[in-house]
């Protein structure tokens, strides 16, 4: 590039400057986007009551009703044997149900699955410290309007939605909102 | 094992591409004999890595080599060993690393095409190709390492790739199709950038430049039409195009390198437009980039998107380096890029083209604007918004028609200028066309004014194809006699390029009439029929016969039997179908599709009842959509044409002698 020398001619300073102005903002645009998350959409339960359910328990097959888990915050989380990142998510809910004890009802509900993999899935990822609930066939997920798994709602001790989280849940994003309803 | 030589791979194609790309630029300032061949090395040297990294990834996939960390997470014993071959570029990693095959192999390519020949242009070519093959390697080897070592977790169950991506056969050939287009995009960048900082921008390098850029092209109207078809046979909502920003990002690229290769025509003969066909071929290549990094970055939202991932500021990086290089080197050569020619007439050829580049720029803008704009909503006013539907349409359907006028009024008119007269000779014959077949399209009943204005124009187009085609036939054979079979053969053996161009054409004058017309008369209707019952939809009587189910081994199919027929064309059974695949939570439907020459029958099952006593359907009718693949196969066939090289001696002697028959269209 040494044909240009040591100044540039104003029409090349005309070009590169008007192209920089041209590419450089878009770039800012394309960057500003890793801020926002295109797929959260915030759920329409929020601020609602949560969906009545009634479902077996994975331990005794009687059923749990949702009225049952009622007088303090719950959080309820929809999981299955098959999804991924379960696994990662499922020792901070385990830990958080400990941490709070008698404050908070923890439930999860599995999602399609069956009950022998339930079982020993929970058996080998750090064991069933509060109920699971079996959702035979999914119609206790579509009231929620779960997308995919894991997500985790918490509800107030009203029953009234507050939060949903889509994918694992963060123990600092389980802990914020639950502080915030005791 | 695989792990290991995977990524024992990659770092020596990492290595090679760095010292390819210092003794790159460094033989091609100093011009000197032996960079150039260390740099041939280096280049053979990383496109074989690339080559071997992949063979590698496509064995741990076949074996199932769970301590690939790639194949941990794609690879399943319970998918047939062709969707683990088509794993390989399921998921973000096995796509960037596949990605890195194909330059491996368009830079092999390139070193055999360029044995001997153009040794001056070749060292920054390689250099710049370098650069490119240094980036993705590098994204190989650390962010988006796809040969990590895991150690396998017992019982942890591995499902295989994306179930949509199991679906369909179109899968295995639309994703290299478009990475053939992509990526090869990278090889006439290059050479522009080396042309640029040799500060040559002869028609001999322009010549071999645009031959690089078909290639591509003809990879690219391949992969998107492939794409739309895939969908159209899978996604089960009874259209092939919705605006999504991967669809968009494919298009683009495509819309500017299209500009490109007309632009490219106008420098060649008439020494114009040359700063701006470099800004169209830098443009091509940011938008690859761009459209790479709008899949990968996670930042829109797509249906095909992959999950959000951290090389999206990589790649954005990577888009700004692209951007600004470009931009700089051309302002520095910028004095280069004079016109060596004037315009003499606004009724000419040269200037339909200039207008068509305006168009194709205002269409580039358009569909990017439309898919970036979420984005800029989202920054400045904190709303989610999606541009849709009514806002591209709004813009491209008149683009779209302007520019298939275009392509009938450019190649009628002469290069230089032209009297009026000679312009109303020109265009009569083909306006005469273009009403005929207006008139024919409103014999069926089409009033829709864009529709019919589509007619127009590419009725008007093809003619001019035809009679561009047929000239040079005439001349030859008034002036030699003899078959008319060895004149033809003649005139295409003068005229390759031009025919190859006139194809295309063809091809996309089909391809706007397809689209005008199965966009505008689709037809969609839901119903529900019990077992045994009946409904009349369009010509069609459709009965449901009942529920059947079966297992395939990746996946467990349930379909509804519906038999259709029609008045004086016999009885079918069509499946519509709908899969569960294993670890999938909802089932994913399979369309099924009855295809005649004017329209489809496409029906699509909304809920197929466990006990077999109803169905839920939804019905569309498409008209003509077959003929929208039909024009793509048209429009690339016209590529492999233009694009074929030519027996150098042939060429040379035919332009000396200035034969009228010869000036490509």
């Amino acid at each position: 590039m040494s044909a240009a020398g040591p100044g540039l001619s104003k029409q090349q300073l005309l070009v590169i400057g008007g192209g920089l102005l041209l590419v450089l903002p878009m770039l800012v645009v394309l960057g500003m986007g890793f801020g926002f998350d295109p797929h959260k959409i915030d759920s329409p339960l929020v601020g609602l009551p949560a969906p009545v359910f009634e479902l077996p328990a994975l331990s005794d097959q009687q059923p749990v009703k949702l009225a049952s888990l009622q007088g303090k915050p719950a959080v309820i989380n929809f999981w299955a044997t098959w999804c991924a990142s379960c696994p990662m998510e499922h020792p901070g809910l385990v830990q958080a149900s400990r941490y709070y004890g008698e404050q908070v009802q923890f439930v999860g509900i599995a999602y399609e699955d069956k009950r022998p993999a339930l079982k020993a899935w929970l058996n080998r990822n750090g064991g069933d410290v509060y109920p699971t609930l079996v959702d035979v066939g999914g119609k206790t997920a579509i009231a929620y309007g779960v997308y995919g798994v894991p997500e985790t709602y918490i509800l107030d001790e009203a029953g009234t939605v507050t939060y949903k989280h889509v994918g694992p849940i963060p123990p600092q994003v389980l802990k914020a909102e639950l502080d915030r309803l005791l | 094992m695989n792990s290991l030589l995977g990524q024992g791979s990659i770092l020596i194609g990492l290595a090679c591409a760095m010292a390819g790309l210092l003794v790159g630029l460094q033989a091609g300032r100093t011009r000197s004999a032996v960079g150039l061949k260390q740099t041939r090395g280096l280049a053979y040297g990383f496109a074989w890595s690339m080559v071997v990294a992949n063979a590698v990834m496509i064995n741990a996939l076949l074996q199932r080599d769970f301590t690939v960390r790639y194949v941990d997470q794609v690879g399943s014993h319970d998918v047939p060993n062709y969707i683990a071959f088509v794993s390989l570029w399921s998921a973000l990693e096995g796509s960037i690393l596949f990605w890195g095959a194909i330059l491996g192999l368009y830079v092999l390519a390139f070193l055999v095409a360029t044995r001997n020949r153009h040794e001056d242009m070749q060292g920054y070519t390689l250099a710049t190709i370098l650069a490119v093959g240094a980036f993705f390697a590098f994204l190989i080897a650390g962010p988006a390492d796809p040969f990590g070592a895991v150690t396998p977790i017992a019982g942890k169950p591995h499902v295989g790739p994306n179930p949509l991506l199991q679906n369909h056969v179109l899968m295995i050939i639309h994703p290299p199709m478009l990475y053939l287009g992509y990526v090869g995009m990278t090889i006439p960048f290059a050479m522009g950038v080396a042309a640029l900082l040799r500060g040559r921008l002869g028609a001999g390098w322009m010549r071999p430049l645009r031959r690089w850029m078909l290639l591509p092209w003809g990879f690219l109207t391949a992969g998107i039409v492939l794409g739309g078809w895939w969908a159209y046979e899978v996604l089960g909502w009874g259209g092939y195009w919705a605006w999504d920003p991967v669809e968009n990002a494919s298009f683009l690229p495509w819309l500017s390198a299209t500009g490109f290769l007309h632009a490219a025509q106008l420098q060649e003969r008439r020494g114009v437009l040359k700063g701006w066909t470099m800004v169209l071929l830098m443009s091509t290549f940011a938008l690859t980039i761009l459209g790479t990094f709008m899949t990968r970055s996670g930042v829109f939202n797509s249906v095909h998107s992959f999950t959000q991932s951290p090389i999206g500021p990589i790649f954005l990086v990577f888009l700004g380096v692209v951007l600004v290089v470009s931009v700089v080197l051309i302002g520095l050569r910028v004095h280069l890029l004079e016109p060596e020619g004037e315009f003499h007439s606004v009724v000419s050829r040269d200037a339909m083209f200039v207008v068509n580049n305006l168009l194709f720029v205002a269409f580039t803008m358009t569909v990017l604007i439309g898919t970036v704009f979420p984005l800029l909503a989202e920054a400045i006013r904190g709303v989610k918004i999606s541009v849709g539907e009514p806002y591209f349409n709004l813009l491209s359907v008149p683009i779209g028609v302007a520019i298939v006028f275009l392509m009938g009024v450019g190649p009628a008119l002469p290069w230089g200028r032209a009297t009026p007269a000679e312009a109303r000779r020109a265009l009569a014959m083909p306006s005469a066309v273009g009403v005929g077949l207006t008139l024919v399209a409103a014999g069926f009943g089409a009033r829709n004014f864009w529709v019919l204005a589509t007619f127009w124009t590419s009725g008007f187009a093809a003619a001019v194809s035809f009679r561009d085609m047929a000239a040079p036939v005439q001349a030859i054979h008034r002036r030699r006699g003899g078959s008319l079979g060895s004149s033809m053969a003649e005139a295409y053996r003068r005229g390759r390029r031009r025919y190859g161009g006139q194809i295309v054409h063809l091809g996309v004058a089909l391809m706007a009439v397809s689209i005008a017309v199965s966009w505008t008369y689709q037809t969609s209707t839901e119903i529900v029929l019990d077992k045994g019952e009946s409904a009349v939809v369009g010509d069609y009587t459709l009965t449901f016969e009942g529920r059947e189910q079966w297992q395939e081994p990746h996946r467990q199919v349930v379909a509804a039997n519906v038999k259709v027929v029609r008045p004086g064309a016999g009885e079918a059974i069509l499946q519509p179908r709908m899969n569960r695949y294993t670890g999938q939570m909802s089932p994913i439907g399979t369309p099924a599709v009855k295809t005649r020459i004017g329209e489809d029958l496409y029906l699509s099952a909304m809920q197929i009842d466990d006990a077999g006593e109803f169905v839920g359907l939804r019905v569309f009718i498409n008209p003509m959509i077959y003929w929208v693949w039909v024009a793509a196969g048209v429009m690339v066939f016209g590529c492999l044409i233009a694009m074929w090289p030519p027996k150098e001696r042939h060429t040379a002697v035919a332009s000396a002698a200035g034969d009228p028959a010869v000036e490509a269209a």
